[in-house]
């Protein structure tokens, strides 16, 4: 079977949250409320929903079905690993509709920070024998670790600070248009470094937002989706997987030199552009996983835009702002809403039906990618 | 005034051991720093496990970690703590043992000016108690 074999179909979400005050819905309501928008955005129907796609551990998929009455599923499947494969959802909804094995893949993706931060996930390590060897440390979160790694980084390839400040500023200068988004007051370079440091080379400002929302899509074959309300958007290809060398990225933190340095997207970009012919220079619209700032230059390098350590230098130049490469023009994680990669789905959607707040022109392919952190990392080129 | 790197706060954390970390713990507890290595191929591997991810085999010789060099780091002011204070700085570092094939390790630097933490630094190891054991922490070699 040849891509483009599927297409998202219909897109839905709940309103974006600061962290907590999603409450008192619970996430399956958040999640429930998703689904039935991103139906309705598809112009079909509760029980034509026939498989499940989740990642990150995923949600109970009978739950779902018990509360929204979905009368029968023949797909229920959950990209393994706790990191990167938030991309990789598209993937499985794809091979369902490929294989036919399901109809009508809503794919499935929402957190709620309620006591719990997922900034704070390493200090539950604590409870077994391994972590514990990372923990004595002093270090408590993925921000800390991969500032281990935009540390390296600077020493190796000479990248500055003002090149993690150019990511942010270029991210809020899109959000200024979001109605949505978390942080949508213009930064300025003094502002950036006026900024408490919380994790030194990291400040305040290159951490993304907290947030709580779901968002839903449905997925189903290319051919039924033309038949459907909305333009589709072709998943033109997708993949998940990785490399031992980046393996469990953060918690391990032993890959090689050259690694160490990177997002560990080198093995999954080089996957997607093979299997889909499509080169760097052919994106419209670059939704790059944006947790932390200096993630983004390092995607960048990853996926080919600039070459291995030169990322500081090109998004220095300029080049990402708006009206240069499209970058996160929904805002991103930084500033508009994280949601684990589900609002960079959303926009590339948006985007290629040629409905986005900032819209790219004529934008025809988009990249989304999964999480810099363990593997399986994803990433999925869309498409119209 | 210059800053010095303080030991993180470990005395909320526990540590669980299992077969394949219990030497490190018991080797540390005698201010031993050893690391595990294949007993068949001799591949060093980090975190302890059960198996050489080169060879499969199960085979271990804990080996002393020999000399160590600052890797990368980052610097933590704990929460709630005002800039005007003299708040204590805690440095994650990832340390490499150049004589175990490069294999690197979190542990903290503590007792250092800051200015002095620098990536490629040479370390001089230390100990802090904890339990019935002791966690490994590093200086910067000063007098290099």
């Amino acid at each position: 079977m040849t891509r483009p074999s599927a297409a998202i179909a219909g897109v839905g979400s709940t309103p974006y949250y600061f962290r907590g005050e999603s409450a008192p819905q619970t996430i399956y309501e958040m999640i429930g409320k998703a689904v039935i928008a991103a139906i309705s955005d598809a112009g079909l129907e509760i029980a034509d929903i026939d498989g499940m796609a989740f990642y990150a551990t995923g949600f109970e998929a009978s739950q779902i079905v018990e509360q929204l009455g979905i009368p029968e599923l023949s797909f229920a499947a959950v990209v393994a690993g706790q990191g990167g494969g938030s991309a990789g959802i598209l993937d499985l909804a794809a091979m369902a509709v490929e294989t036919g094995r399901a109809k009508t893949v809503v794919c499935i993706g929402a957190c709620q920070q309620l006591g719990r931060r997922y900034g704070q996930s390493l200090a539950s390590l604590a409870t077994t024998p391994e972590g514990v060897l990372s923990l004595t440390s002093g270090l408590s979160g993925p921000g800390q670790s991969l500032a281990l790694v935009a540390q390296r980084h600077m020493h190796t390839y000479g990248t500055r600070r003002e090149a993690f400040a150019e990511v942010v500023m270029a991210s809020r200068a899109y959000a200024a248009t979001r109605p949505e988004a978390i942080r949508k007051r213009p930064l300025t370079l003094e502002e950036y470094f006026a900024a408490p440091m919380l994790a030194d080379p990291l400040c305040r400002y290159d951490f993304c937002v907290e947030t709580d929302a779901a968002l839903a899509f449905v997925v189903t074959s290319a051919e039924r989706a033309r038949d459907l309300r909305q333009k589709p958007v072709n998943i033109v290809g997708a993949v998940h997987g990785g490399k031992r060398d980046w393996g469990r990225a953060f918690f391990w933190l032993n890959q090689p030199d050259e690694v160490f340095t990177s997002s560990g997207a080198g093995a999954v970009a080089e996957k997607l552009y093979g299997q889909t012919g499509i080169t760097p220079s052919d994106i419209d619209v670059a939704l790059l996983y944006d947790h932390f700032s200096p993630l983004v230059i390092l995607q960048l390098e990853d996926y080919g835009f600039c070459k291995r350590g030169e990322g500081g230098a090109f998004v220095e130049s300029g080049a990402i702002r708006p009206g240069g490469l499209a970058v996160n023009p929904h805002g991103g994680q930084l500033s508009e809403c994280y949601v684990i990669g589900m609002t960079h789905v959303r926009e590339a959607v948006e985007q290629l039906r040629g409905t986005a707040i900032n819209q790219v022109p004529d934008a025809r392919l988009a990249l989304v990618t999964g999480g810099p952190a363990p593997i399986p990392m994803s990433a999925a080129i869309l498409g119209v | 005034m210059t800053e010095i790197t303080s030991a993180p706060d470990i005395s909320r954390i526990e540590i669980p051991m299992d077969i394949w970390t219990t030497p490190f713990w018991q080797a540390a507890a005698e201010e031993r720093l050893v690391l595990p290595c294949c007993g068949d191929c001799g591949t060093h591997r980090w975190p302890p496990g059960p198996f050489c991810p080169a060879c499969r085999s199960q085979q271990v010789n804990w080996v002393p970690a020999g000399q160590a060099e600052l890797y990368s780091y980052t610097i933590l002011r704990p929460p709630g703590a005002s800039p005007d204070e003299a708040a204590p700085l805690i440095v994650p570092g990832l340390v490499a043992f150049l004589e175990a094939g490069g294999l690197r390790i979190m542990a903290a630097i503590v007792g250092s000016p800051v200015g002095a933490v620098k990536i490629g630094a040479p370390l001089v190891l230390g100990w802090v108690p904890k339990g019935d054991t002791r966690v490994p922490v590093f200086s910067i070699d000063l007098g290099s």
